[in-house]
């Protein structure tokens, strides 16, 4: 005949009793077990009447009390941090660091940005040419891509087929020539460089409206060298000649799978979703009292919960000649309704510390310090 | 293979029993259980002598009482009260006590003697003493089938006795 031990009013932890083994080590939550497996008891009603749960039943509720209350405090802080954290190793953990917000995932965003406008990113430019013929115009530059065995797909960034930079027309005023020299030196591959032998100093307004009028005098006066880049079929301007026949037309491209591939990072050190946050079980033993006051009341629901659960397993239970229906469903009801409520609590207390509340708040504060100090009589000393 | 009923759950059912009839209801009654070896017989099996009963017992009942009546028998007025007294079987096995017609019960200062004992109370309708094993000890179809099941109670009805008719005196309160 069996006859399992329930309740007795005392209890005495030692660690390996509880199912986890998360904090059985921590001083404090040993000596916090028993207080709790008592307050439990009590509450449910102990020692009026019997509990049908054992001491190891009230430490189970109370290392799931403390690991639900890391996970909601480790969850909320992963949300708050998580763009500034994304990306960062997972080998050290978070719990005890201060996390401050940083630039990274903007700057990462910029990438893309950089890419596009060709000033950085992190997708490889790479250099191409095509043999100008005589006398054709067309050049078909994604069939250029497959005969060179670039897979996926090519899309070109820029042509050098164009006319000298206006800027390369411009022979600097420090030389001592002159503006009107400037254009001849330049094409001798000299412009921009200047020897300082002018010693009167030209604003340098003087020098960009030089060559706005050189690129302006180019689009209208010389109708040159230009092309037009369709689905990458690139057509050039003037129809090349005899004398072009052979030379190479350099252009830029990028890989247009490299678009994505670069975006995705393949390093499974890295945190790259919520749950690769690097955040373990809180230290019992750093938790304040407004914490473990929440984790003692959320003990105690899911030791009501238990309870519940075991008077309940058959709905009535056999007296002499007769059957009981125990409280099993205002134990569920109640223990469900308190799991609830403690759950939304913490979590309303959390988001009301989240980075964005906070600074809500300040901006508030702000606001009403200053109307405050506008109520502030101004008097005028008279000396 | 049986599932519900086991021994775990039993256990809980007697504590919550053993809760209920000795720490809310509280009804006490107590058991005189007849002697028949000390109880001297004529050879017509009458024991004009009275019968001998052991040391009572205090054991926790549910007393379930009817009405008393007093009904007139041959010109006589007599006086019925019909009772039932439900125990837990688990506590006359702790008190090693054996119910039987003619033990005699006294509850509120009277007695009854015991017409009739029922024991069939079976929950989930098996009775963990009868695992029905084979010769070799094994129950084929349901392995393990004497931890499963709880005879619940014994439920004595009796009626009711003077106590001048009894060979028991009060002593002492």
């Amino acid at each position: 005949m069996a006859n399992i031990s329930i309740w007795t009013g005392t209890s005495y932890f030692f660690p390996g009793d509880t199912p986890f083994g998360y904090y059985d080590y921590d001083y404090q939550f040993q000596t916090d077990a028993d207080k709790v497996a008592k307050f439990c008891a009590q509450r449910l009603g102990y020692p009026l009447v019997d509990i049908e749960l054992q001491s190891g039943s009230f430490y189970t509720a109370f290392e799931q009390a403390v690991t639900v209350y890391g996970n909601e405090l480790y969850s909320f802080q992963s949300r708050d941090n998580y763009l500034s954290v994304e990306g960062a190793s997972t080998s050290s953990f978070l719990n005890q660091a201060l996390v401050n917000n940083n630039l990274a995932p903007v700057i990462r965003q910029s990438y893309t940005y950089a890419e596009e406008a060709g000033t950085g990113g992190n997708i490889d430019w790479y250099s191409g040419s095509i043999h100008l013929t005589s006398s054709v115009q067309d050049y078909n530059l994604g069939q250029w891509a497959i005969d060179n065995n670039v897979t996926g797909g090519i899309e070109v960034k820029k042509i050098f087929y164009d006319r000298i930079p206006a800027i390369n027309q411009l022979y600097s005023p420090w030389a001592g020539l002159g503006p009107g020299a400037t254009s001849a030196v330049g094409l001798t591959g000299l412009a921009g460089y200047g020897p300082a032998t002018n010693f009167i100093l030209m604003p340098l307004s003087y020098d960009l409206t030089n060559v706005n009028a050189i690129e302006m005098s180019n689009d209208v006066r010389l109708s040159n060298y230009s092309f037009q880049l369709i689905n990458n079929k690139l057509k050039i301007f003037p129809i090349p000649t005899d004398e072009d026949h052979g030379l190479k037309l350099w252009f830029n491209y990028i890989k247009i799978e490299d678009r994505i591939n670069s975006a995705i990072v393949h390093d499974g050190s890295k945190v790259n979703n919520l749950f690769k946050m690097p955040y373990t079980n809180p230290v019992y033993m750093q938790i304040n009292s407004i914490g473990r006051s929440w984790i003692f009341e959320y003990t105690l629901a899911l030791a009501k919960e238990m309870l519940g659960y075991i008077r309940g397993k058959y709905s009535t239970v056999p007296i002499p000649g007769a059957e009981v229906t125990l409280n099993q469903s205002d134990l569920l009801s109640a223990a469900t309704a308190e799991k609830e409520a403690l759950i939304a609590r913490l979590r309303e207390y959390f988001d009301s510390t989240s980075r964005q509340a906070l600074l809500e708040r300040k901006q508030a504060e702000s606001t009403a310090r200053q109307s405050e100090l506008n109520q502030v009589p101004m008097t005028i000393y008279i000396g | 293979m049986a599932l519900f009923g086991g021994s775990r759950d039993i256990s809980l059912f007697r504590k919550v029993n053993r809760e209920l009839m000795g720490n809310i209801i509280s009804q006490e009654v107590v058991y005189y259980k007849c002697d028949v070896q000390e109880t001297k017989v004529n050879m017509y099996g009458e024991s004009s002598g009275g019968r001998v009963f052991n040391p009572p017992v205090l054991i926790n009942a549910l007393v379930e009482r009817q009405d008393q009546t007093a009904p007139i028998e041959n010109e006589l007025v007599g006086f019925q009260w019909p009772i039932s007294f439900k125990f837990l079987r688990d506590d006359l096995v702790d008190a090693n006590l054996v119910t039987e017609i003619g033990d005699f019960i006294m509850w509120n200062n009277g007695y009854w003697e015991i017409d009739n004992t029922n024991a069939n109370q079976l929950f989930v309708g098996k009775d963990p003493n009868y695992p029905y094993y084979d010769d070799n000890g094994n129950n084929p179809l349901n392995p393990g089938l004497e931890n499963f099941g709880y005879n619940v109670s014994i439920v004595c009805t009796a009626h009711y006795v003077p106590a001048d008719r009894l060979n028991i005196i009060k002593q002492r309160l």
